[in-house]
């Protein structure tokens, strides 16, 4: 029914909300917080400890059991469920893919309580490039576009792209719509972010001789112009620089950028990985703005679980794979059942690698010249925490309303993500936030080691106190928090990796028999670059002379 | 004997003091937390309006340490005197606060006015009995007894403020309770020192009405809060009930019952029979044989009492969130009279559950479908509103069913009435906008759908109707000249337009 706006109308809705004074206490004294903390539960995860350690350790076992395949596929993340995908969409090749974990997902992983599902990883994915047309056509696939416009672009389910209000940031004690900083910053320093946006503009139609785009998804369709590919030798930091683009308030939201896709700084960054962030998507939609995102409340394992859909009889789990050689032309997988803890041998005649390559590195050793014939000790990962909070409500203060992306500025935390964000209910019972933070202000195994060595409550610590810079009263909302450590979250895209020779032969297949697809070896962890290398490999594995 | 009782008597006047200062300690700090409390309430951001209280309050006790020079004499009286002050005052301050919000503009003002005033009397306090007790202790002795039950008050009052105070006796009956403590002490002390000071009748008096005024102020509390509440209503509330979702408050005068959502009017009943015949017969008139219908929020019944009207419906589906509004219009006299018992009828089936999400599990179909939600005044609400929404109706309608839309007004807020009806285009209906003139409201706005294209209405109304007939209904669809229809974007989920017009055009409005 219709609402009447009136000199009364404050007042009244503030009566109203007293009137349930006696009960609730929104901003009682902090006395209360101690006996509040107590009530809140929470857990310490993340990908299995137990296999990591036996892992590092090195397994020597000769299996007695042995079993003939066709293609194997080590691993089912993004990555891995791409390849079997595209396998079966694409020949009549048996297959069979070998997961650690209980699930599928790999770093698309996500959990669920009584009220929503939320992400622990990878959770949106933003538009892809209208050029990408295996992705579109994976995305038609599964609903995601429902169908073409007369210009032959594309319309996106509406349930899927980001409902609005999408992002809003915290600075100087308000609420700002959208993320990059503009309440309260001085006009010079809002001049250079114009500046530096109308050159991203530019840079993301730039193309270089070869008449390719400058920066492109897939990463590999990019221009091989060196003026483009010489910007990997700079940090981003020394971009911005040489640019003269020195706004702090800039530095920020570049940095913010770089920690929310890299998990590593300004400082550590390559500036053709940073500026790729910016410039590579162009997508085009029927019905969204171009720089949208397509999320779920459980963020990208949505998209890993339709992936699985399409190969789901194939898929062997909690099998941990700790050796790959070769014998009498025929591809030796070792493994693990986690579960019998039996150790099983697979002997294939084509094997992919949707691993990462610091675990490649243990798990090729029996395939020296392989090993010897590239450098996987150059891959650095950055360790990543994620936190999970059931709130009672998120608390209200000043500004713009609760967004799917909630930033806050000024802290090197990436904010949180309302997970309930894309469900239609207009009140959520109770509402649960995802956390993201980088640990990238150390070297990466000093903070894989502070990663892993710190407790529970010292996680959860930090977790409350980052989010309490926006929310002082938050403590009293939480019912649930979750941690979730994950020590090789992402590749670090250093000055020199993306274009140089380390991540070139890592791509490199062997001998016909064992292909590789990881996100790592784009040099950037992201939806697009995991599912483009497994589809790369399902190719040349097709098209190899054994095929 | 005699140098026994004295001794005894000494050691009582001792202890009798030092009680009163931790009553004042336990007393002062409770008054600044319930202010603190109320103005976070009221005003929002606690950071600041604890700070700012904490901040105002310890200042101003500075400042009442540094008058309490100026007396010099009848110190115990004046002791006495100000904690009948303190209670009166730190007692009332809390209905004061709420009586007080509605009414004075500058709120802050009487805000800190009371916090700087028991900060003051309080400040006064603490070295008045020091003095008192000057020669009753050693210095050193008497610093440290004060100082200590001075801090030992003020940790009880901040534990005991949360835990047990707010939740079970609500802020009101707090301060009325301390306001108690403190007049309850300056008594015994009038008892106790009757022979040693002067003006002992006047202080006991005043004792006794402070404790008069206070416990009549206890008993009452609730009634103050909900006099509070109704100062913001224009006329009497007979019900209120604060649901999961909203307060719910029904007034009423002798001409008219009112129901308020979060302070919202919802209808009058003077001229909500406008607003129900407008929303329903158009539509539902021009539906052949319509058995099923479906109404989306609406708790009230009365949209409801409109389609029983229709003999032919077989089953009308309500669909609305809240079950405490459902639930009040089944059992509260006036209103049951009002929807003539609607939600009684054995035809009507009522579901609590929330709208969008029933709707996309829903599989039937029906003829009619009533849409009655609050106006999009915020981000969940504009789901309700938005293209997503509008294309679950398809599957819902028969194939000459019609849906009807309450669509705010078309005059305060054009482009929000016609965003809603170019979101529904764009969903492939065919929309009928109309409007109606309802004096609670304004010009307000409808809009009739449906998937064929061409619109053929009836023209025999029920005749029972006050409102709408077919000559009335030529008006309604007819948009003067100053109500022009204007481009508008297609409200979706993931831009919500609908929202930031809304907010646009109604804060200019209410401006
Ligand atoms: C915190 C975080 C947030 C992210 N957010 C986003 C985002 O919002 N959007 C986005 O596009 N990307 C995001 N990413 C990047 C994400 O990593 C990629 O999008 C993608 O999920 C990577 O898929 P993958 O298959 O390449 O790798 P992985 O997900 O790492 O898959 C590798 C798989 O191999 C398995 N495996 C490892 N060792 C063995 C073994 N010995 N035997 C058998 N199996 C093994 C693993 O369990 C895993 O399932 C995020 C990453 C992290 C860590």
């Amino acid at each position: 029914m219709p609402k009447q706006s009136g000199r009364r109308d404050f007042l009244r809705k503030s009566m109203a909300a007293l009137g349930g004074l006696a009960v609730s206490g929104g901003g009682l004294a902090a006395c209360a917080n101690k006996a509040q903390a107590q009530q809140m539960q929470g857990q310490l995860l993340g990908p299995s400890f137990k296999a990591g350690h036996l892992l590092r350790k090195g397994i020597t076992v000769e299996p007695t059991e042995v079993e003939e395949q066709e293609v194997v596929i080590v691993g089912g993340g993004a990555s891995g469920l791409a390849a079997a995908r595209w396998l079966k969409k694409h020949s009549a090749k048996k297959i069979l893919l070998l997961e650690l974990e209980s699930e599928t997902g790999g770093n698309a992983a996500a959990g669920k309580n009584g009220h929503t599902a939320y992400p622990w990883g990878a959770h949106y994915l933003p538009l892809p490039n209208n050029s990408f047309t295996e992705l579109l056509e994976f995305l038609q696939e599964t609903n995601v576009i429902t169908g073409f416009d007369g210009e032959g672009l594309p319309n996106y389910n509406e349930y899927y792209l980001c409902f609005d209000p999408e992002e809003r940031l915290y600075i100087h004690n308000y609420w700002q719509e959208g993320l990059v900083p503009h309440w309260g910053v001085p006009e010079a320093d809002q001049q250079q972010i114009a500046r530096f946006q109308q050159l991203m503009e530019e840079l993301k139609q730039a193309q270089g001789k070869d008449g390719k785009f400058a920066f492109d998804i897939p990463l590999g369709h990019s221009s091989a112009d060196v003026q483009y590919r010489d910007l990997d030798k700079l940090t981003m930091l020394e971009w911005l620089q040489q640019q003269e683009l020195t706004s702090e308030y800039l530095h920020w939201y570049v940095d913010y950028c770089c920690r929310d896709d890299f998990g590593s700084s300004i400082a550590h960054t390559s500036a053709w990985a940073g500026i790729h962030y910016f410039a590579a998507r162009k997508a085009r939609a029927a019905n969204s703005e171009s720089h949208r995102v397509l999320t779920w409340p459980e963020g990208n394992n949505w998209l890993v679980q339709r992936l699985r859909e399409s190969c789901a009889d194939s898929i062997r789990t909690n099998a941990m794979v700790y050796r790959v050689g070769e014998q009498e032309g025929k591809v030796v997988i070792d493994y693990m059942d986690l579960r019998t803890q039996q150790y099983k041998r697979l002997l294939a005649k084509q094997c992919v690698m949707a691993t990462p390559q610091f675990v490649n590195q243990r798990l090729l050793s029996a395939l020296p010249a392989l090993l010897d014939s590239r450098n996987l000790r150059k891959f650095n990962y950055a360790p990543w925490l994620v936190a999970n909070l059931t709130l009672k409500d998120v608390p209200r203060s000043k500004g713009f309303g609760l967004s799917w992306d909630n930033v806050i500025y000024g802290s090197k935390s990436l904010g949180y993500v309302y997970a309930n964000h894309q469900q239609v209910a207009l009140f959520p019972e109770k509402k649960t936030i995802t956390f993201y933070h980088a640990l990238a202000d150390e070297a990466p195994a000093a903070a894989r080691g502070k990663a892993y060595g710190s407790s529970y409550d010292t996680w959860k610590e930090f977790v409350l106190q980052e989010l309490e810079k926006a929310h002082p009263s938050l403590r009293e909302q939480v019912e649930q928090l979750d941690v979730w450590v994950w020590g090789h979250g992402m590749i670090r895209p250093t000055p020199g990796f993306i274009w140089g020779q380390d991540r070139e032969m890592a791509n490199m297949p062997y001998a016909d028999k064992v292909y590789f697809a990881h996100t790592d070896l784009s040099g950037i962890s992201v939806f697009e670059e995991a599912f483009y290398q497994g589809v790369t490999a399902a190719r040349q594995l097709l098209s190899s002379k054994l095929a | 004997m005699a140098k026994d009782s004295l001794l005894l008597m000494r050691i009582n006047v001792k202890a009798l003091l030092l009680f009163s200062v931790f009553v004042v300690a336990t007393c002062g700090l409770v008054y600044e937390l319930v202010a603190g409390t109320l103005a976070s309430y009221l005003l929002g951001d606690s950071v600041t309006q604890f700070s700012t209280i904490i901040g105002v309050y310890l200042f101003s006790m500075g400042i009442g340490s540094y008058l309490s020079k100026f007396f010099n004499r009848n110190l115990i009286a004046w002791f006495i005197q100000i904690e009948v002050l303190v209670a009166v005052v730190g007692g009332l301050s809390s209905s004061i606060l709420f009586l007080l919000f509605n009414q004075v503009a500058s709120f802050r003002i009487v805000l800190y006015m009371l916090v700087s005033l028991t900060g003051i009397l309080v400040g006064l306090e603490i070295p008045l009995i020091m003095r008192i007790l000057e020669d009753r202790f050693e210095f050193k002795d008497l610093v440290s007894k004060v100082f200590t039950f001075d801090y030992i008050g003020a940790l009880l009052a901040s534990v005991v403020f949360p835990l047990l105070l707010v939740p079970y006796l609500g802020l009101l009956r707090t301060s009325f309770f301390f306001g108690l403590m403190n007049a309850g002490v300056a008594l015994w002390l009038c008892f106790f020192f009757s022979k040693e000071i002067s003006w002992t009748r006047y202080l006991k008096t005043t004792c006794m009405l402070a404790i008069a005024l206070l416990v009549a102020g206890f008993i009452l509390s609730d009634r103050i809060m909900s006099f509070a509440e109704s100062m913001a209503y224009a006329d009497k509330i007979v019900y209120s009930v604060q649901s999961p979702y909203q307060r719910v408050v029904l007034t009423k005068n002798e001409h008219e019952l009112r129901l308020f959502l979060n302070g919202n009017l919802q209808f009058s009943s003077a001229d909500e029979y406008r607003y129900h015949e407008a929303l329903v017969h158009p539509g539902l008139n021009a539906v052949p044989n319509p058995r099923q219908v479906l109404v989306l929020g609406g708790g009230d019944g009365l949209a409801v009492r409109e389609i029983l009207r229709y003999p032919g419906v077989e089953k009308v589906t309500l669909v609305d969130l809240d079950p405490e509004v459902t639930k009040i219009f089944k059992s509260h006299a006036s209103l049951v009279a009002l929807n003539q018992e609607s939600l009684l009828s054995e035809k009507v089936e009522v579901i609590n559950a929330d709208a969008f999400q029933w709707l996309r599990e829903n599989r039937k179909q029906f003829d009619f479908v009533v849409i009655d939600f609050p106006d999009p005044s915020n981000y969940s609400i504009g789901k309700l509103y938005s293209n997503v929404f509008y294309r679950l109706l398809e599957n819902t309608l028969t194939p000459e069913g019609k849906v009807v839309i309450q669509a705010t007004s078309p005059f305060v807020a054009p482009k929000s009435y016609w965003c809603v009806v170019n979101t529904l285009q764009s969903c492939g209906f065919s929309t009928l906008p109309y409007h109606a003139h309802v004096p609670s409201f304004g010009d307000w706005g409808f809009v009739l759908a449906q998937r064929k294209t061409n619109w053929q209405l009836n023209p025999d109304y029920p005749k029972e109707l006050k409102f709408v007939d077919a000559a009335s209904f030529a008006q309604m669809a007819v948009f003067p000249k100053d109500m022009p229809r204007v481009e508008t974007e297609v409200n979706k989920l993931n831009n919500q337009v609908l929202v930031h017009y809304f907010e646009e055009e109604w804060a200019q409005f209410v401006n």
